[in-house]
């Protein structure tokens, strides 16, 4: 019960790395305001589940990370419910495939759109929350394709390696008002981005890892609730690979 | 209670970080083989205390690191006791500040004596009995020191790089058993070893930092528990700073 009564808000939640770390938060006493881009019956269903096994309360909130007036409006209804938020853990982000040459300006600014501007825009509205009651922990989902290069990546790794740089920097702005900023930089884990990856890319990849084997989303979200909890209380600014020992 | 019934050793138990580990690893339910340089009363009332407190087996096992035959029968003590060895945490260190010309070739012996070379031999010892498990967790404890190059710290700050510099190998090597080795880069923290450092550059170094404070010994432990714990299942090869921000 890491995070007995503290109130969080995680994007991306509906699959992957978002869903875990939403089951997981909700199992150590979390109470969960769950952003997804579109309502779902079934995720509906299993949020009102997961909330009363583990009495806390699940929130969902739809939004699309490309409509900055939809942000604005879901970070308004969580300030109009007066709570503080301790933890935000901006999950949801996009995949994009091509070569360099290839890639449309289009393409570019749409996948900063979404993995960038949107986490840096929502991360405005909640740490001003956070701010207000002088602790808080954001945490970012980086790759360790953004540290170590990835052929046919460009603009995704470009723009996770923008999260690494944002997260240094906010690190130390919000540092002084209790509030730690980081992220993880995750491997190759078992998730819908990473089942199209070519069986030759995914040999190359596992033959390179300490591990030998593929994450799973879960094993991030155990690394994500530690940063949100208080056994990171000293760690801040700091970037953490999941990657089984890459490179 | 994220280590219930794991087995641990930490070195260096004595004080400072390693002290403030004993009880955190203890709070989390680990029965930890204590290690320490000297038997004192002191020591042996406070693992009897904290083995009383969280209903955990602490045992003292006593060595020099600098004595590679103390070394071994500490290790024999361990082993022939036939229970698994979950963890390892190299945390024993000495600390030395000297400027670059001033530092003597016996003081960079004995600091890597300590810090690198008995390290090394206690987790090949170690890692022979979690290899044999397919399982187990090694922590070796750098220092931000290592990663940045400081003045004044050639001797220390190059024995705890060589740490991390091994840590990634052994990670590369030890993986395939199941065996995750990582290391943690402290900055400054609370411990006698402040007092080797003057106040002015304590002062320089907490201004550098994001958090603008020093750090916790209880700190540091308890990201060696998230180390040591499944929480950091995918987690190899790492090294960790906690150091507020450096």
């Amino acid at each position: 019960m890491l995070l007995k009564g503290k109130n969080v808000v995680i994007t991306g939640c509906l699959k992957g790395i978002g869903r875990s770390t939403l089951e997981l938060f909700a199992q150590n006493g979390a109470n969960i305001w769950a952003c997804c881009q579109y309502e779902s019956p079934d995720f509906t269903h299993d949020i009102k589940e997961l909330a009363a096994v583990n009495n806390v309360w699940i929130t969902p909130l739809y939004f699309d990370l490309l409509d900055p007036e939809q942000i604005k409006k879901a970070a308004h209804s969580i300030r109009e419910t007066k709570q503080p938020v301790d933890v935000l853990v901006n999950i949801a982000g996009m995949t994009h495939d091509a070569l360099f040459h290839m890639i449309t300006m289009d393409q570019m600014k749409k996948v900063f759109e979404v993995n960038v501007f949107s986490q840096m825009l929502l991360t405005q509205y909640i740490t001003k929350n956070m701010l207000r009651h002088k602790s808080g922990s954001v945490i970012f989902i980086s790759s360790i394709s953004a540290i170590d290069g990835n052929p046919g990546q460009l603009s995704y790794t470009a723009s996770k390696a923008a999260i690494i740089g944002a997260t240094k920097t906010l690190s130390s702005e919000l540092a002084g008002y209790g509030i730690r900023v980081n992220a993880v930089a995750p491997g190759v884990i078992k998730t819908d981005m990473t089942a199209n990856l070519p069986a030759e890319v995914m040999e190359r990849l596992m033959a390179k890892s300490d591990l030998k084997h593929m994450g799973l989303p879960n094993e991030v979200a155990e690394v994500i609730l530690f940063l949100a909890s208080d056994m990171a209380s000293y760690i801040t600014g700091q970037i953490i690979r999941i990657d089984g020992g890459i490179g | 209670m994220l280590l219930k019934d794991k087995n641990v050793i930490i070195t260096g138990c004595a004080q400072g970080i390693g002290k403030a580990m004993l009880e955190t690893f203890a709070a989390n339910g680990a029965n930890v083989w204590a290690c320490a340089r000297v038997k004192t009363d002191e020591f042996e009332d406070t693992a009897k205390a904290l083995s009383e407190k969280y209903h955990v087996e602490i045992w003292p096992v006593y060595f020099d690191l600098t004595d590679h035959e103390q070394l071994k029968i500490g290790v024999k003590s361990i082993t022939s006791t036939k229970r698994t060895v979950d963890v390892l945490v190299n945390n024993a260190g000495i600390t030395y500040n000297a400027l670059f010309l001033m530092s003597t070739m016996n003081k960079l012996r004995e600091v890597f004596e300590v810090n690198f070379f008995s390290q090394f031999l206690l987790s090949q010892y170690i890692a022979k009995t979690m290899m044999r498990q397919k399982k187990g967790s090694i922590i070796n404890i750098s220092s931000s020191a290592g990663i940045e190059g400081n003045a004044g710290r050639s001797v220390y700050g190059a024995s705890k790089a060589a740490v991390i510099c091994a840590t990634k190998a052994m990670a590369a090597e030890l993986g395939e058993s199941g065996v995750r080795v990582n290391s943690i880069a402290p900055g400054i923290t609370r411990t006698t070893m402040l007092t080797s450092m003057t106040d002015k550059v304590i002062q320089e170094t907490i201004l550098q930092s994001d958090m603008k404070r020093l750090g916790n010994p209880d700190e540091i432990a308890k990201a060696a528990i998230f180390l040591a714990s499944d929480m950091s299942s995918y987690v190899t090869g790492q090294v960790l700073r906690v150091d507020g921000g450096l």
